[in-house]
């Protein structure tokens, strides 16, 4: 099986109009030990520069993209939803924690 | 006569529309989809009406319509009461939530004397009495316990086995019960044991003070004596005695019994089962194995996966609504936690499965050396090594501390289900949970990626089996509204 | 069926208008007591003094000069000690208000109403009846104490507002160990006010029972007659319950609620848990339902599974249900358990086929307008 020996980096393009840029960065961060990543932002494309490390047969590094792939959507969808559900979800932690003394009026107030 | 209009005069004008209230569906067979309300009520509907409905093409002459709008799905000119009865539905589904913890977990000691291969407890060998907690520790832990605001408080002996550092659990009771005086909350104590070393001493006490008994049985002799192995290789006959020893001492009901699920239990279902009938239980709990303690070191998770076990579960489940068919009164323990989401607007305070998760909000595990867990699989994570769920030290933190810590409210908030792809639309999640150990555990985060998670697609597989049962057969649709307003 | 009402011969009279009295068979009374009573007679003795002499003679008593002298029938056989009877020595007009053997007496309030349900056995007439609720005020002082329960209906009592809720104040004070069965469609209770007002009687043992005839708001509406039913009803309800009150939710089974039967009661179960009861019951021929007929009129014998499905939903939700106005060889077996006795025992009859049924003692019988006119044509005794 050949092996990348030439360590060039692989690139791959997330269009930045349907990705966001931190959702990229947090899923470059969780492969951390398999690929170091350089992220650009080229007009309307966040561009990835990953150079696998240490270097690995072919097969392996698909899989690696593949997976990072699912990941930078993984973390967009993330991110996107747990925003959008941010007053639900504060409102159900302010019940669950009314009666134990530990939120604030104040803090409850403000939910 | 005349006087009388017609049912037409009450219909919304021909030209008028609907609202959809909020839904979310999912696939359930090739024909048909589950849609639930915003109160986590279902129906099934045809694709092809869906279809309709959404696109609000739907007539209201059609049967499903009035289905649709008496189940709180959409909402027209003839009726606007929906929402305040959808309202009133999910506030009684969140009202046990503000009651916070009220399983509280004393691991009394690590000692045992079995040595079962899955065994979630990483447990010391019997003459090490450093492995068991401390009085002073218990009291400090029992100060933790009674500043929970839950008007219901359940004091669970866990272990190794806990009736080795029996001193300690009068000690616990009895302060327990002198403090409650003042406070006057409801108060239960639980002791989950082998029962080996039960005795007359320990019966009086727990008679005394109507402490209910939580004993392992596996199945039959071969099958439970495998799973649990003891000097004497007799943990099967302790157990029967046992439990015969408990009954006759303090009562019919007040011993329990969990099975755990292993390798060798896969296959024989329906003999766990009539082993269970023999011995004079009513109840069962089909418990999927989890990934922790020894289970992962001797390699017994890897030894099953997900679609083992649901053939497992889908076999006893049907063996047991045969039982039932046959007029034998007996109960699927978790299926019928399940249903009462599924069926009713009550919170079956069943902390493995709801969201937000349980832990901390619906239990605590005290260890005996004082660390506090968000959970009983949070503190056999740490007996891995991994303590990301160790939320204090009794004696050293404050109440305050250990429930608005980080460790505590990071891992609830990320794995909100409603804040999470898939769980987020998914038409389930009323009926499902977060479990963010469990995903910490195998995935490596709070959330974890629910397409290739094994809770995840267990639960699912799970819901719709029992929809599809309740759907197709009325007499189980009968039995499963009485299972799901049973009070166990 | 007992005739509770009718026109009496008046021998002679004292009084100008009409009252009610309490009915005794007793000539041992002190003259004190007399003045309020109406003598029932049986037998010659000291008869001078009552309010009204009840009698079968056709003459005329020189002892009963101070008194209304009625000429009863047979009709009235039933009459008893401790009735209250309402008497007008001018029409001859008589009405029996209050039964004392009866568990089951009923006030009628009024005979507005604001629905107009296809199955009204009380049809609404838009005159000005209010005089029977000042009646009602007097006839309960008239109750004696150790009465168990009484019954209020109409129409709809509600529409009296603020002086419905002034009976109930009086009921609590002049009958404190009574039990108190309201019958209403709920609707004025949407209004929070009215329902903490109704709260405030803080009566001990009182519930009131609210028909719900559909989870299908268009269906509901159609078998009340009135657009917005449904909705006010519903509040109503919530609102009663908010302040802690107990409700009956009513189901009257026919032909135009048959069909959604099981999926109003899983409505009941997943909206209305906290319901004290839920009653199903069955169609008496009487008033709307005549004319209506052909619309309502379902054999309960078809619908039995049916019935048996409804019921055994409630029960799996634990919830109290009973089956009211069904005769026993109608149900399945698997309902005998919410099967109750309910016709009030003025109106029940059997049939002959009944006379040598077995279970005939615990069968509630037949209204017996549906005697008359419309019962299930698959009436068996059992062997």
């Amino acid at each position: 099986m050949p092996i990348h020996r030439d360590a060039r980096p692989i690139l791959i393009r997330f269009d930045s109009r349907v990705f966001s840029l931190p959702a990229v960065k947090k899923a470059a961060y969780k492969y951390a030990n398999s690929f170091a990543a350089d992220i650009n932002l080229e007009e309307n494309e966040i561009v990835c520069a990953l150079t696998l490390t240490p270097p690995v047969e072919e097969t392996l590094s698909s899989t690696l993209i593949e997976e990072f792939k699912k990941e930078v959507l993984d973390q967009d969808l993330r991110e996107q939803i747990k925003t959008e559900t941010e007053p639900i979800r504060n409102l159900i932690f302010a019940l669950a924690f009314s009666k134990t003394g530990i939120v604030s009026n104040e803090q409850v107030q403000r939910d | 006569m005349s006087k009388f209009n017609g049912i037409k005069f009450y219909k919304a004008p021909q030209s008028s529309s609907y609202t959809l209230l909020p839904l979310r569906f999912i696939p359930l067979d090739k024909d048909h989809y589950v849609l639930t309300n915003l109160a986590g009520e279902y129906l099934r509907i045809k694709r092809g009406v869906l279809v309709d409905f959404l696109r609000h093409k739907l007539s209201a002459e059609d049967p499903s319509y009035i289905e649709l709008r008496a189940r709180h799905f959409l909402i027209d000119e003839t009726s606007s009461i929906a929402p305040d009865l959808l309202a009133l539905k999910l506030r009684t589904k969140y009202s046990r939530l503000c009651e916070f913890t009220g399983l509280h977990l004393f691991v009394v000691t690590l000692r045992c004397e079995h040595s079962c291969p899955y065994c979630q407890v990483s447990r010391q060998s019997e003459d090490k009495p450093r492995y068991d907690m401390s009085p002073e520790i218990a009291l400090g832990a029992l100060d933790l316990t009674f500043r929970s605001p839950s008007s219901n408080i359940k004091i669970e002996f866990q272990g190794g086995e806990p009736l080795l550092n029996f001193d300690l659990i009068k000690l616990i009771v009895e302060e327990a019960k002198r403090r409650n005086q003042r406070v006057g909350k409801n108060l239960a104590f639980v002791i989950a044991t082998n029962l080996a070393l039960i005795n007359d001493g320990i019966l009086c006490f727990c008679r005394e003070h109507s402490i209910h008994i939580s004993t392992s049985l596996d199945g039959p002799r071969v099958l439970h004596n495998a799973n649990r192995p003891r000097p004497g290789n007799n943990s099967y006959e302790k157990t029967i005695e046992g439990i015969k020893l408990v009954r006759e001492a303090l009562g019919r009901d007040q011993v329990s019994a969990l099975m755990t699920t292993t390798e060798a239990s896969l296959n024989c279902v329906e003999e766990i089962v009539d082993e269970y009938l023999a011995q004079g239980f009513n109840e069962i709990f089909l418990r999927p194995i989890s990934p922790y303690g020894f289970a992962v070191k001797t390699n017994s998770y890897r030894a099953y996966n997900t679609e083992r076990w649901l053939k497992f579960y889908k076999q006893g489940l049907n063996y047991i609504i045969d039982l039932n068919h046959h007029g034998i009164e007996f109960i699927e323990y978790y299926t019928s936690t399940i249903l009462k989401k599924l069926l009713t607007s009550e919170d079956p305070g069943y902390v493995d499965l709801t969201s937000p998760a349980g832990i901390g909000i619906g239990a605590v595990a005290y260890n005996y050396d004082g660390y506090i867990y968000a959970s009983d699989e949070s503190r056999m994570l740490a007996e891995m090594g991994d303590t990301t769920f160790r939320l204090g030290k009794v004696l050293e933190n404050s109440y305050e501390e250990i429930f608005s810590s980080p460790k505590l409210l990071e891992p609830l908030e990320a794995s909100f289900a409603y804040s999470v792809p898939m769980c987020n639309d998914c038409a389930f999640e009323p009926y499902c949970g977060a479990d963010p150990v469990y995903h910490h555990g195998i995935q490596g985060d709070f959330v974890g990626r629910k397409p290739t998670s094994e809770f995840c697609s267990r639960n699912m597989e799970i819901f719709r089996f029992l929809i599809h049962k309740m759907e197709s057969d009325s007499f189980v649709r009968q039995l499963f509204t009485r299972w799901a307003n049973s009070k166990c | 069926m007992l005739k509770l009402h009718g026109t009496l011969p008046v021998l002679s009279s004292v009084t100008k208008e009409s009252y009610l009295v309490t009915v005794t068979k007793s000539d041992k009374l002190p003259k004190v007591i007399r003045k309020q009573r109406a003598l029932l007679r049986t037998s010659a003795g000291d008869e001078s003094g009552y309010k009204a002499i009840l009698t079968k003679e056709q003459r005329n008593n020189e002892s009963w000069r101070e008194s209304d002298i009625f000429k009863i029938s047979e009709d009235q056989d039933y009459l008893d000690e401790g009735d209250i009877i309402r008497l007008d020595p001018n029409s001859g007009s008589f009405q029996c208000l209050y039964r004392k053997k009866s568990p089951h007496n009923t006030i009628l309030l009024t005979e507005q109403c604001d629905h107009y349900c296809l199955m009204c056995s009380q049809p609404p007439k838009a005159t000005d009846d209010s005089w029977l609720l000042k009646e009602a005020f007097e006839l309960i002082s008239l109750i004696p104490q150790d009465t168990e329960r009484i019954g209020l209906s109409g129409g709809e009592p509600t529409l009296y507002r603020d002086k419905f809720i002034g009976l109930l104040h009086h009921i609590r004070r002049s009958l404190p160990n009574t039990g108190v069965d309201i019958l209403s469609n709920g609707r004025a209770f949407k209004d929070k006010e009215f329902a903490k007002k109704y709260s405030s009687v803080n009566h001990p043992n009182m519930i009131i029972g609210i028909p719900i005839f559909s989870d299908d708001p268009v269906r509901h509406e159609y078998v009340v007659q009135s657009k917005g039913a449904f909705d006010d009803t519903i509040r109503g309800i919530l609102n009663l319950k908010e302040f802690e009150q107990n409700v009956e939710i009513r189901v009257v089974i026919h032909k135009q609620t048959i069909n959604r039967l099981v999926q109003t009661c899983e409505f009941i179960a997943r909206n209305l848990l906290f319901a004290d009861h839920v009653a199903l019951m069955g169609l008496e021929i009487t008033g709307f339902t005549r004319p209506n007929l052909e619309t309502l009129w379902i054999d309960p014998f078809e619908y039995k599974d049916v019935l048996s499905e409804a019921v055994a939903l409630l029960n799996g939700y634990g919830m109290t249900a009973s089956i009211y106005n069904h005769q026993l060889c109608t149900i399945n077996p698997d309902a005998r358990g919410n099967y109750k006795k309910s016709i009030s025992d003025w109106k029940t009859e059997y049939l002959e086929e009944c006379v040598s049924c077995t279970k005939r003692s615990e069968c509630g019988g037949f209204f017996s307008s549906s005697k008359k006119y419309q019962h299930s044509n698959h009436i068996k005794a059992f062997a």
